[in-house]
Protein backbone atom coordinates (compact mmCIF):
# COMPACT_ATOMS: atom_id res chain seq x y z
CA UNK A 1 0.00 0.00 0.00
CA UNK A 2 1.41 3.71 -0.86
CA UNK A 3 1.29 6.04 1.49
CA UNK A 4 -1.56 8.79 0.89
CA UNK A 5 -0.62 12.56 -0.22
CA UNK A 6 -2.90 15.57 -0.39
CA UNK A 7 -2.05 18.14 -2.80
CA UNK A 8 -3.61 21.36 -3.34
CA UNK A 9 -2.56 24.36 -5.07
CA UNK A 10 -4.83 27.82 -5.33
CA UNK A 11 -3.92 31.05 -7.17
CA UNK A 12 -4.81 34.17 -4.50
CA UNK A 13 -4.23 38.03 -5.87
CA UNK A 14 -2.11 38.77 -3.20
CA UNK A 15 1.57 39.08 -1.96
CA UNK A 16 4.15 36.41 -0.44
CA UNK A 17 4.15 38.84 2.39
CA UNK A 18 0.43 39.00 3.23
CA UNK A 19 -0.31 35.31 2.36
CA UNK A 20 2.82 33.92 4.55
CA UNK A 21 1.17 36.25 7.67
CA UNK A 22 -2.21 34.71 7.07
CA UNK A 23 -0.89 31.47 7.46
CA UNK A 24 1.08 32.08 10.17
CA UNK A 25 -0.83 34.81 12.33
CA UNK A 26 -3.60 33.05 14.82
CA UNK A 27 -5.97 36.37 14.78
CA UNK A 28 -5.75 35.82 11.08
CA UNK A 29 -6.13 31.82 10.65
CA UNK A 30 -9.36 32.32 13.09
CA UNK A 31 -10.89 34.40 10.42
CA UNK A 32 -10.70 31.04 7.46
CA UNK A 33 -9.41 27.80 9.32
CA UNK A 34 -12.81 26.81 11.10
CA UNK A 35 -11.95 29.12 13.69
CA UNK A 36 -8.24 27.94 14.70
CA UNK A 37 -6.07 30.09 16.34
CA UNK A 38 -2.70 28.92 14.94
CA UNK A 39 0.05 29.65 17.96
CA UNK A 40 4.16 29.89 17.03
CA UNK A 41 7.12 31.67 17.13
CA UNK A 42 7.91 29.92 13.73
CA UNK A 43 11.22 28.67 14.26
CA UNK A 44 12.73 25.35 13.24
CA UNK A 45 11.67 22.99 15.81
CA UNK A 46 9.67 25.25 17.75
CA UNK A 47 6.10 24.00 18.55
CA UNK A 48 2.86 24.83 17.04
CA UNK A 49 -0.39 24.66 18.44
CA UNK A 50 -3.75 24.94 16.81
CA UNK A 51 -6.47 26.59 19.60
CA UNK A 52 -10.31 26.32 19.10
CA UNK A 53 -12.66 27.61 21.71
CA UNK A 54 -9.60 27.47 24.64
CA UNK A 55 -8.92 23.77 23.23
CA UNK A 56 -5.86 22.30 21.63
CA UNK A 57 -7.69 21.31 18.02
CA UNK A 58 -3.80 20.02 16.58
CA UNK A 59 -0.18 20.60 17.61
CA UNK A 60 3.31 20.11 15.37
CA UNK A 61 6.93 20.98 15.30
CA UNK A 62 7.95 23.73 12.75
CA UNK A 63 10.00 21.73 10.53
CA UNK A 64 11.20 24.43 8.23
CA UNK A 65 10.69 28.26 7.65
CA UNK A 66 11.98 30.45 4.83
CA UNK A 67 9.12 33.65 5.01
CA UNK A 68 7.84 34.25 2.67
CA UNK A 69 8.32 31.14 0.75
CA UNK A 70 8.31 28.29 2.60
CA UNK A 71 6.81 26.69 5.77
CA UNK A 72 6.60 23.01 6.74
CA UNK A 73 5.59 21.40 10.45
CA UNK A 74 4.76 18.18 11.58
CA UNK A 75 0.48 17.71 12.35
CA UNK A 76 -0.94 15.94 15.20
CA UNK A 77 -4.35 16.02 15.63
CA UNK A 78 -5.30 15.82 19.43
CA UNK A 79 -8.99 17.59 18.99
CA UNK A 80 -10.77 14.09 17.96
CA UNK A 81 -10.56 11.43 20.04
CA UNK A 82 -10.57 8.67 17.15
CA UNK A 83 -7.70 10.47 15.53
CA UNK A 84 -5.45 11.66 18.49
CA UNK A 85 -4.00 8.04 18.35
CA UNK A 86 -2.08 8.36 14.59
CA UNK A 87 0.89 9.34 14.61
CA UNK A 88 2.04 13.29 13.34
CA UNK A 89 1.86 13.66 9.08
CA UNK A 90 3.22 16.48 7.82
CA UNK A 91 2.02 20.19 6.14
CA UNK A 92 3.87 22.15 3.99
CA UNK A 93 2.86 25.49 2.20
CA UNK A 94 5.17 26.75 -0.57
CA UNK A 95 4.16 30.07 -2.20
CA UNK A 96 5.55 31.47 -5.88
CA UNK A 97 4.86 35.22 -6.58
CA UNK A 98 3.25 35.03 -10.73
CA UNK A 99 2.64 38.46 -11.89
CA UNK A 100 0.15 40.24 -9.53
CA UNK A 101 -1.44 36.76 -7.97
CA UNK A 102 0.83 33.92 -5.81
CA UNK A 103 0.86 30.10 -6.38
CA UNK A 104 0.00 28.46 -3.56
CA UNK A 105 0.82 24.88 -3.10
CA UNK A 106 -0.14 22.85 -0.09
CA UNK A 107 1.06 19.25 0.47
CA UNK A 108 0.09 17.27 3.38
CA UNK A 109 2.01 14.15 3.51
CA UNK A 110 3.48 11.28 5.31
CA UNK A 111 0.52 9.56 6.56
CA UNK A 112 0.43 6.13 7.26
CA UNK A 113 -1.85 3.66 4.90
CA UNK A 114 -5.46 3.98 5.51
CA UNK A 115 -5.28 6.76 8.33
CA UNK A 116 -8.50 8.32 8.79
CA UNK A 117 -7.13 11.70 9.25
CA UNK A 118 -6.01 11.95 5.83
CA UNK A 119 -9.67 11.23 4.92
CA UNK A 120 -10.44 14.11 7.28
CA UNK A 121 -7.99 16.51 5.96
CA UNK A 122 -8.73 15.83 2.27
CA UNK A 123 -12.09 17.45 2.58
CA UNK A 124 -11.33 20.12 5.17
CA UNK A 125 -8.19 21.25 2.89
CA UNK A 126 -10.71 23.04 0.23
CA UNK A 127 -12.44 24.03 2.88
CA UNK A 128 -9.63 26.27 4.73
CA UNK A 129 -8.16 27.33 1.46
CA UNK A 130 -10.91 28.63 -0.21
CA UNK A 131 -11.93 30.09 2.42
CA UNK A 132 -8.01 31.47 2.78
CA UNK A 133 -8.51 33.19 -0.55
CA UNK A 134 -11.49 34.57 -0.32
CA UNK A 135 -10.23 36.48 2.93
CA UNK A 136 -7.46 37.53 1.19
CA UNK A 137 -9.13 38.90 -2.05
CA UNK A 138 -12.16 40.39 -0.43
CA UNK A 139 -11.68 40.65 3.21
CA UNK A 140 -14.57 38.72 3.96
CA UNK A 141 -15.06 35.35 5.38
CA UNK A 142 -17.20 33.39 3.62
CA UNK A 143 -17.92 31.26 6.17
CA UNK A 144 -19.36 33.86 8.92
CA UNK A 145 -18.70 31.28 11.30
CA UNK A 146 -16.96 27.90 12.57
CA UNK A 147 -19.68 26.14 12.44
CA UNK A 148 -20.64 26.69 8.66
CA UNK A 149 -17.16 25.96 8.17
CA UNK A 150 -17.60 22.82 10.09
CA UNK A 151 -20.90 21.76 8.10
CA UNK A 152 -18.86 22.29 4.63
CA UNK A 153 -16.69 19.88 5.81
CA UNK A 154 -19.11 17.43 7.19
CA UNK A 155 -20.72 17.61 3.88
CA UNK A 156 -17.88 17.10 1.81
CA UNK B 1 -23.20 7.91 -19.40
CA UNK B 2 -19.82 7.04 -19.16
CA UNK B 3 -17.59 5.01 -20.81
CA UNK B 4 -16.62 1.93 -18.03
CA UNK B 5 -13.17 2.17 -18.50
CA UNK B 6 -12.72 5.80 -17.47
CA UNK B 7 -11.40 6.92 -13.79
CA UNK B 8 -11.20 10.42 -12.43
CA UNK B 9 -7.91 11.58 -13.15
CA UNK B 10 -7.85 15.20 -11.46
CA UNK B 11 -10.95 16.29 -8.84
CA UNK B 12 -10.89 20.01 -7.47
CA UNK B 13 -13.23 21.17 -4.94
CA UNK B 14 -13.71 25.03 -4.45
CA UNK B 15 -16.19 27.04 -2.31
CA UNK B 16 -17.19 30.25 -4.21
CA UNK B 17 -19.68 33.24 -2.20
CA UNK B 18 -22.19 33.16 -4.77
CA UNK B 19 -25.01 31.63 -6.07
CA UNK B 20 -25.77 28.65 -7.42
CA UNK B 21 -27.21 29.72 -11.03
CA UNK B 22 -24.38 32.74 -10.97
CA UNK B 23 -21.82 29.62 -10.89
CA UNK B 24 -23.82 27.67 -13.54
CA UNK B 25 -23.35 30.65 -15.96
CA UNK B 26 -19.97 31.24 -15.37
CA UNK B 27 -19.28 27.54 -16.19
CA UNK B 28 -21.42 27.82 -19.36
CA UNK B 29 -21.81 31.12 -21.07
CA UNK B 30 -18.69 32.30 -23.51
CA UNK B 31 -18.38 35.85 -21.85
CA UNK B 32 -17.47 34.50 -18.25
CA UNK B 33 -14.95 32.05 -19.40
CA UNK B 34 -13.28 34.35 -21.53
CA UNK B 35 -12.62 35.99 -18.49
CA UNK B 36 -10.73 33.08 -16.60
CA UNK B 37 -10.27 30.15 -18.59
CA UNK B 38 -7.35 31.01 -20.24
CA UNK B 39 -9.22 33.81 -22.68
CA UNK B 40 -11.23 30.98 -24.31
CA UNK B 41 -15.05 31.44 -25.04
CA UNK B 42 -17.32 28.05 -23.77
CA UNK B 43 -20.06 27.68 -26.95
CA UNK B 44 -23.17 25.63 -26.81
CA UNK B 45 -26.66 25.86 -26.84
CA UNK B 46 -26.44 23.31 -23.50
CA UNK B 47 -29.08 20.48 -24.62
CA UNK B 48 -28.27 16.76 -24.09
CA UNK B 49 -26.35 15.60 -26.87
CA UNK B 50 -25.80 18.74 -28.24
CA UNK B 51 -22.05 19.78 -29.42
CA UNK B 52 -20.06 21.81 -27.15
CA UNK B 53 -16.41 23.75 -28.03
CA UNK B 54 -14.18 26.24 -26.00
CA UNK B 55 -12.68 28.42 -28.45
CA UNK B 56 -9.40 30.35 -28.50
CA UNK B 57 -9.44 34.09 -28.99
CA UNK B 58 -8.40 33.74 -32.87
CA UNK B 59 -11.60 31.51 -33.58
CA UNK B 60 -9.69 28.13 -33.08
CA UNK B 61 -11.36 25.13 -31.34
CA UNK B 62 -9.36 24.33 -28.25
CA UNK B 63 -11.38 21.60 -27.13
CA UNK B 64 -14.82 19.87 -27.92
CA UNK B 65 -17.56 17.55 -27.07
CA UNK B 66 -20.69 16.84 -26.53
CA UNK B 67 -22.96 17.31 -23.36
CA UNK B 68 -23.79 13.81 -21.77
CA UNK B 69 -26.02 15.61 -18.89
CA UNK B 70 -26.82 19.38 -18.11
CA UNK B 71 -29.14 19.76 -14.75
CA UNK B 72 -28.76 23.63 -14.27
CA UNK B 73 -27.40 24.93 -11.95
CA UNK B 74 -26.46 22.02 -10.32
CA UNK B 75 -24.54 19.94 -12.70
CA UNK B 76 -22.79 19.38 -15.90
CA UNK B 77 -21.06 16.46 -17.77
CA UNK B 78 -19.26 16.73 -21.20
CA UNK B 79 -17.11 14.75 -22.94
CA UNK B 80 -14.09 16.72 -23.70
CA UNK B 81 -11.29 16.18 -26.84
CA UNK B 82 -8.65 18.73 -26.80
CA UNK B 83 -8.82 19.66 -30.46
CA UNK B 84 -5.67 22.56 -30.58
CA UNK B 85 -2.74 19.79 -30.16
CA UNK B 86 -2.19 17.09 -32.64
CA UNK B 87 -0.70 15.10 -30.39
CA UNK B 88 -3.53 15.24 -28.04
CA UNK B 89 -6.55 15.11 -31.38
CA UNK B 90 -6.09 11.03 -31.35
CA UNK B 91 -6.52 10.39 -27.13
CA UNK B 92 -9.62 8.91 -26.35
CA UNK B 93 -12.09 11.48 -25.04
CA UNK B 94 -11.96 12.36 -21.33
CA UNK B 95 -15.61 13.39 -19.60
CA UNK B 96 -15.49 16.62 -17.34
CA UNK B 97 -18.61 16.93 -14.66
CA UNK B 98 -19.15 20.00 -12.85
CA UNK B 99 -21.04 19.83 -9.52
CA UNK B 100 -22.47 22.62 -7.58
CA UNK B 101 -24.52 22.00 -4.36
CA UNK B 102 -25.33 24.89 -2.00
CA UNK B 103 -23.66 24.90 1.10
CA UNK B 104 -25.00 27.37 3.63
CA UNK B 105 -24.65 30.67 2.26
CA UNK B 106 -21.98 29.27 -0.14
CA UNK B 107 -22.13 26.43 -3.07
CA UNK B 108 -19.03 24.19 -3.15
CA UNK B 109 -18.29 23.54 -7.27
CA UNK B 110 -16.53 19.83 -7.74
CA UNK B 111 -14.63 19.58 -10.91
CA UNK B 112 -13.90 15.96 -11.72
CA UNK B 113 -11.91 14.77 -15.02
CA UNK B 114 -12.62 11.34 -15.97
CA UNK B 115 -10.06 9.75 -18.33
CA UNK B 116 -9.37 6.26 -20.24
CA UNK B 117 -6.25 4.97 -19.25
CA UNK B 118 -3.66 7.24 -20.95
CA UNK B 119 0.10 8.08 -20.33
CA UNK B 120 0.65 10.40 -17.44
CA UNK B 121 2.13 12.99 -19.47
CA UNK B 122 -0.84 13.32 -21.20
CA UNK B 123 -2.80 14.03 -18.15
CA UNK B 124 -0.33 16.85 -16.69
CA UNK B 125 -1.38 19.72 -18.77
CA UNK B 126 -4.96 19.49 -16.90
CA UNK B 127 -3.36 19.26 -13.70
CA UNK B 128 -1.81 22.35 -14.18
CA UNK B 129 -4.51 24.13 -15.99
CA UNK B 130 -7.28 23.44 -14.00
CA UNK B 131 -6.41 24.46 -10.45
CA UNK B 132 -5.57 28.34 -12.60
CA UNK B 133 -9.06 28.24 -13.96
CA UNK B 134 -11.04 27.65 -10.84
CA UNK B 135 -8.93 29.88 -8.90
CA UNK B 136 -9.80 32.42 -11.80
CA UNK B 137 -13.44 31.73 -11.72
CA UNK B 138 -14.04 31.89 -8.12
CA UNK B 139 -11.78 35.51 -8.04
CA UNK B 140 -14.18 36.79 -10.60
CA UNK B 141 -17.63 35.97 -8.94
CA UNK B 142 -16.53 37.24 -5.88
CA UNK B 143 -14.38 39.89 -6.72
CA UNK B 144 -15.72 41.04 -10.08
CA UNK B 145 -12.01 40.83 -11.86
CA UNK B 146 -10.41 37.69 -13.25
CA UNK B 147 -6.97 36.96 -12.24
CA UNK B 148 -3.62 37.72 -14.66
CA UNK B 149 -2.67 34.26 -15.53
CA UNK B 150 -0.54 33.67 -18.79
CA UNK B 151 -2.28 31.27 -21.04
CA UNK B 152 -1.00 28.31 -21.91
CA UNK B 153 1.60 27.89 -24.35
CA UNK B 154 1.71 24.66 -26.61
CA UNK B 155 4.63 22.32 -25.83
CA UNK B 156 7.89 23.06 -27.89
CA UNK B 157 7.59 20.95 -30.91
CA UNK B 158 10.40 18.28 -31.14
CA UNK B 159 11.97 18.43 -34.65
Amino acid sequence: MTKPSFVYVTYIRTSPEKLWRALTDGSLTRQYWAGRHVESDWTVGAPVTFWFDGKMSDSGKVLECDPPRRLSYSFHVEFVEALRSEPPSRVAFEIEKLDAQVKLTVTHDEFEPGSQVFAAISGGWPVILSALKSLLETGRSIFPNSAAAHRAKAEA
Amino acid sequence: MTAPDLKPSFVYVTYIAAPAEKVWRALTDGDFTRQYFFGRRMKSDWKVGAAWALLMEDGRVDSGGKVLECEPPRRLAISWRVEWLEEYRKLPEAVVTFDIEPVGEVVRLTMTQLSAPIDEKFLEGGRQGWPVIMSGLKSLLETGKPLTMPAPQPPKAKD
